[in-house]
């Protein structure tokens, strides 16, 4: 245990609380017990990720696994922003929860769980090297599933087995091309701009190529790239709808870590340019950005759509990724931020609407606005963000995101990219919208008296639900209108690596 | 004469057993059998007996571990250079010190499981004789000590199958005695060979092999076909495909003998003869890049590959996790074949580990079936709740066979791909990158294959073990629980608690050994670099 053993508190401390949440006897019959711990948990992980940001200083090793293999975490700009976002998200996800899952059963079950993932998530953004970082990515794996079958349906218990083992072979399929990396250089240590050079794997490189396919597929599982992609939309919308937004808006986001950090700071972008690795990422992922976008327009139910709509979302983000240029780079590393943003306030704002009347298919939601005007109100404007308007912040993404296609010179892909982008933008806007249209302008033959008897209950829902979403849109809103300062960091991280 | 002590672990046991044998047939012991007043006391008796000469055995085994040097001893000469003689090197250091740590607790959890049955004295007898039988393979000092070793463990063991005495045990017994003297039959061939063409006349091992190089190239196609006679015959113990039919039928026996012997004593038996065949007799330097090096790959790679996928496909919990040792033995086997330095620590490496890992998950399948009568997977559902313990251990074990970091499956899976990439590269493993370029045929990509069929076999090692985990954690809603019971134990329980059946983790006797191996399982996978050091020097000298 050598260096800065404040990196370890904002891992360590959720992940007690969550045992202590899990094995204490109390909780499960006070829940305002609970509730503060589970809220301590949760507000401490975000006071201490930001102290260990802050601090973090020259990282930490905690101990020596193999000869080769030691357990290290450090900060850099990209774990910290990842760390940022991931304990924020999570403590306003968590506000909400405890309303939300007042309806659900086994409550403790779920904030322990809820809280281990958090500090496991911690750990996955501060790792300081591959090993540390797949050590963190398999326990997200298992910490996490328990959110997934949560309600011990047998659909849900199917849908969880479904993403264990999707998981797990994904992660295989990486750990495949960590043995190869581990043969050709010793230290695994995330370094901005790869550690590989063109001698250390000098007549080894169509070896070097297929294990960073296998890594891309690999990890792309949990991004929910083709062809691994089928459990997204079986896992996300059995799960309660907090555990349904973060799993789509943050933990798919380790998939994107572990992509940026083995192309860029494990193998370097040199490497890969310009070979048929390259040319399969980026065919894969328009693939998936324009199938998710299908399949997400031909979806009745709401959290069925939302997931198909990450399922595309996250694939622009690895679409800017392996276009391997700076510029795509940034659209890339900004769009992770807003779409967790968007994609937690769509899913929490489709829970509410499950909480309060029970709705899940959009077709059910017909006036909704003349119910819940603030609730659908966030909505539509986040649903606009995804779209990619101007101001929201969605626009700024996807801007960065088709400059850097066009500069990137790939060839072929540097025009269908961006062509590709906007069809799917359109389709953005054809499953997303006519909620909102349906919502607020339900039209002359609609009975209003309907919904106030379908829906008796059927009113705004309660502040600690509504605040998490109010503030989720509001951050889509404003790093739409005042983008300057965190593109500007965004472009630091790009010129480190490029 | 003086390291006469080297002969005692395997002797111990047998004369020990063997009297235990003769003297159940009269007093106390068979009190045992009978009323029940006196039979707690003939209970007590054998269990303080036969506790207490697996415990000294241990003892003496853990301590040559730690003091021999080297020194051999000659027992007896059965004729000419046929000797039988024990000497304890490295590896042999590696099995004597596992089974001497295992035993004694798989003695403990076998008096709590065998409490209710009958014929206990020839059990233990026989259980204990196995003790003696395996330690000599352990010690076994030349090729000629470990067949006869090895022949006696098939005799040894033959009445533990068979102890339940059903229909379908007898019918296991048999097909395990068949499969085995055969193998053995085929080993016996090698033994031959390798008496024949050794460099010093007789069969004593030798770090690097003992062939008489310069007359052996001259036969060498002859000789590599005896050594794949060889591999497959020892391989029947270690459950080569297709040798490996015995097994999983044999499950029928009571669990502490599928726990202790079809997953530890019995079968890695197999695996260390035919490491001791191939590092130490045969000499990797002579099959190295030859054609039998790939043809044992090939072997243990379809092994793995049908080993895990049928363990998926069984509901038979015992039968699963016998289909598990199917796939994991020929993990070592595979790390065996890659015939580098690396490659022998790395099959170590499983060897220990995987034994603690199968014996935990085997006992904790003894533990369910001994409190609840549960057999089949999908009679588990909501059992976590209730037996919190033996399923914590379980989860370990389990995370563990699936190759997750922090636990010790993974250290040896990572060693075993190390030693595969390296082969494939054509390097020998050590870490200095290219050098010492050997085997450049183009059959050294299969040791990618070989990190694939791993990966593969992972997987679905993750898909069997952990639905049981799951299934027992998170049953579906409206699955019918796992409550009723008709177990021994359990009804005991629900007698005392009334209808509420609540937790029903055995007793100490059972958790202790559980706990035991379950922390071994997380301590050998946060810090196995001693461990490891050990074996890579093992894996130096005979590499």
């Amino acid at each position: 245990m050598e260096g800065n053993v404040i990196l370890l508190l904002p891992v360590l401390f959720p992940i007690f609380m969550g045992i202590f949440v899990l094995a204490g006897k109390g909780f499960r019959t006070n829940r305002n017990a609970l509730i503060v711990a589970s809220l301590m948990g949760l507000a401490g992980g975000l006071i201490l990720t930001i102290l260990a940001v802050v601090g973090g200083g020259n990282g930490l090793k905690v101990w020596q696994l193999t000869e080769q293999v030691a357990v290290a975490f450090q900060v850099d700009r990209v774990g910290m922003l990842f760390a940022l976002l991931t304990a924020a998200v999570w403590l306003l996800v968590g506000i909400y929860g405890f309303t939300y899952m007042t309806h659900e059963e086994d409550e403790c079950r779920f904030f322990g769980y809820y809280l281990i993932v958090l500090g496991v998530l911690i750990g996955l953004d501060l790792s300081a090297n591959l090993i540390t970082f797949y050590v963190f990515y398999e326990l997200m794996t298992l910490t996490s599933l328990p959110l997934v079958l949560h309600e011990r349906t047998k659909e849900a218990v199917m849908a969880g087995l479904k993403y264990l083992f999707y998981s797990v072979a994904g992660a295989f399929m990486a750990l495949f091309g960590i043995f190869f990396l581990t043969t050709v250089c010793r230290d695994l240590s995330f370094t901005p701009g790869g550690i590989l050079s063109g001698e250390m794997v000098l007549g080894q490189e169509r070896l070097l190529l297929a294990a960073v396919c296998c890594m891309l597929i690999g990890f792309g599982t949990k991004a929910g790239m083709f062809p691994l992609h089928g459990w997204l939309p079986t896992a996300h919308p059995v799960a309660p709808a907090p555990a349904s937004a973060v799993l789509s808006g943050v933990i798919t986001k380790s998939g994107v870590l572990a992509l940026v950090r083995v192309v860029f700071y494990i193998v370097g972008p040199e490497l890969i340019r310009g070979t048929w690795v390259q040319t399969l990422w980026m065919t894969l992922t328009l693939l998936t950005v324009f199938m998710g976008s299908m399949l997400a327009y031909k979806e009745p139910v709401m959290k069925k759509r939302l997931a198909y709509s990450t399922v595309s979302q996250v694939s622009y983000i690895l679409f800017g990724l392996s276009l391997l240029d700076p510029t795509a780079f940034v659209g890339a590393l900004s769009h992770v931020v807003f779409h967790s943003l968007v994609k937690n306030a769509l899913f929490l704002s489709a829970g509410a609407v499950i909480f309060t009347t029970g709705w899940t298919r959009v077709r059910q939601m017909r006036g909704l606005g003349q119910v819940m005007p603030v609730l659908l109100g966030c909505y539509t404007v986040v649903s606009l963000s995804l779209v990619g308007i101007p101001p929201t912040s969605g626009f700024i993404s996807k801007w960065y995101l088709a400059q850097g296609a066009l500069s990137s010179g790939t060839g072929v892909f540097s025009w269908i990219g961006p062509a590709v982008l906007l069809i799917s933008a359109l389709l953005t806007a054809g499953y997303l919208l006519p909620l909102s249209i349906d919502g607020f302008l339900p039209g002359a033959d609609f009975d209003d008296k309907e919904i106030r008897e379908r829906g008796l209950k059927a009113k705004e829902p309660s502040l600690q639900m509504l605040g998490p979403v109010l503030i989720l849109t509001a951050g889509a809103l404003l790093f739409g209108c005042f983008p300057g300062p965190f593109l500007g960091f965004l472009r630091e991280i790009a010129g480190t690596v490029f | 004469m003086d390291w006469i002590l080297l002969a005692v672990p395997a002797l111990l046991p047998l004369i020990g057993g063997m009297t235990l044998l003769l003297v159940s047939q009269f007093d106390p012991f068979k009190k045992a059998e009978g009323e029940a007043g006196e039979r707690s006391r003939g209970d007590r008796l054998l269990r303080i007996y036969v506790e207490g000469i697996a415990l000294a055995n241990s003892l003496v085994l853990l301590w040559l571990v730690f003091s021999a040097k080297g020194e051999s001893v000659v027992l007896f000469r059965l004729y000419g250079e046929l000797k039988v003689m024990f000497r304890l090197d490295g590896m042999g250091k590696v099995f004597a010190g596992l089974i001497g740590v295992l035993w004694p607790l798989a003695v403990l959890y076998a008096f709590e499981y065998m409490k209710e049955e009958r014929r206990k004295a020839a059990f233990f007898s026989y259980y204990l004789m196995t003790y003696g039988v395996t330690a000599g393979i352990a010690l076994a000092g030349n090729l000629m000590t470990l067949y006869l070793f090895y022949e006696l463990l098939t005799l040894a063991t033959f009445p533990l199958v068979l102890f339940p005495m059903t229909r379908e045990a007898t019918r296991a017994s048999r097909k395990y005695l068949y499969y085995s003297i055969g193998g053995a039959a085929f080993a016996f061939l090698s033994l031959v060979f390798v008496l024949y063409f050794s460099s010093t006349g007789d069969t004593a091992f030798r770090a690097g092999g003992m062939l008489d190089l310069a007359a052996a190239v001259r036969h060498k196609d002859l000789l590599l076909f005896i050594y794949m006679l060889g591999f497959f015959g020892f391989g029947v113990k270690a459950v080569v495909f297709p040798c490996h039919r015995w097994l999983p039928p044999a499950t029928v026996a009571p669990t502490p003998v599928t726990a202790l012997l079809h997953a530890v004593a019995v079968v890695k038996s197999g695996a260390f003869a035919i490491l001791r065949l191939t590092y130490f007799s045969f000499g990797v330097g002579f099959l190295r890049g030859t054609w039998v090096q790939w043809a044992v790959m090939a072997a243990a790679m379809v092994t793995i590959a049908y080993g895990s996928t049928m363990a998926v496909k069984e509901a038979h919990w015992k039968r699963r996790l016998a289909y598990s040792t199917v796939s994991n033995l020929s993990y070592i086997l595979l790390g065996a074949s890659m015939m580098s330095p690396l490659g022998l620590a790395a099959a170590l490496s499983h060897m220990v580990f995987h034994a603690f890992m199968k014996i935990c998950s085997f006992f904790c399948a003894g533990a369910v079936m001994h409190q609840t009568g549960k057999t089949h997977v999908y009679e588990l559902d909501g059992l976590g709740r209730r037996m919190p313990v033996t399923f914590g251990c379980l989860t370990v074990a389990s995370l563990s066979l699936t190759g997750i970091p922090l636990f010790a499956g993974f250290i040896s899976k990572w060693n075993i791909a190390r030693a595969a990439f390296a082969c494939g590269m054509g390097s020998d493993g050590s870490l200095g990158g290219m050098a010492g370029s050997h085997g450049a045929s183009g059959w050294r990509y299969l040791a990618f294959g070989a990190v694939a069929v791993l990966l593969y076999s992972a997987l679905m090692t993750g898909i069997y073990m952990l639905t049981v985990v799951i299934r027992a954690y998170f049953p579906k809603v409206g699955a019918a629980l796992a409550v009723a019971g008709i177990g021994p134990g359990l009804s005991q329980i629900d007698r005392r608690s009334g209808a509420d059946a609540g937790r029903c983790d055995p007793n100490w006797m059972m958790l202790v050994p559980l706990l035991l191996f379950a922390a071994a399982i997380i301590l050998m996978g946060i810090h196995s670099a001693p461990l490891m050091e050990l074996f890579l020097q093992i894996g130096g000298e005979a590499g």
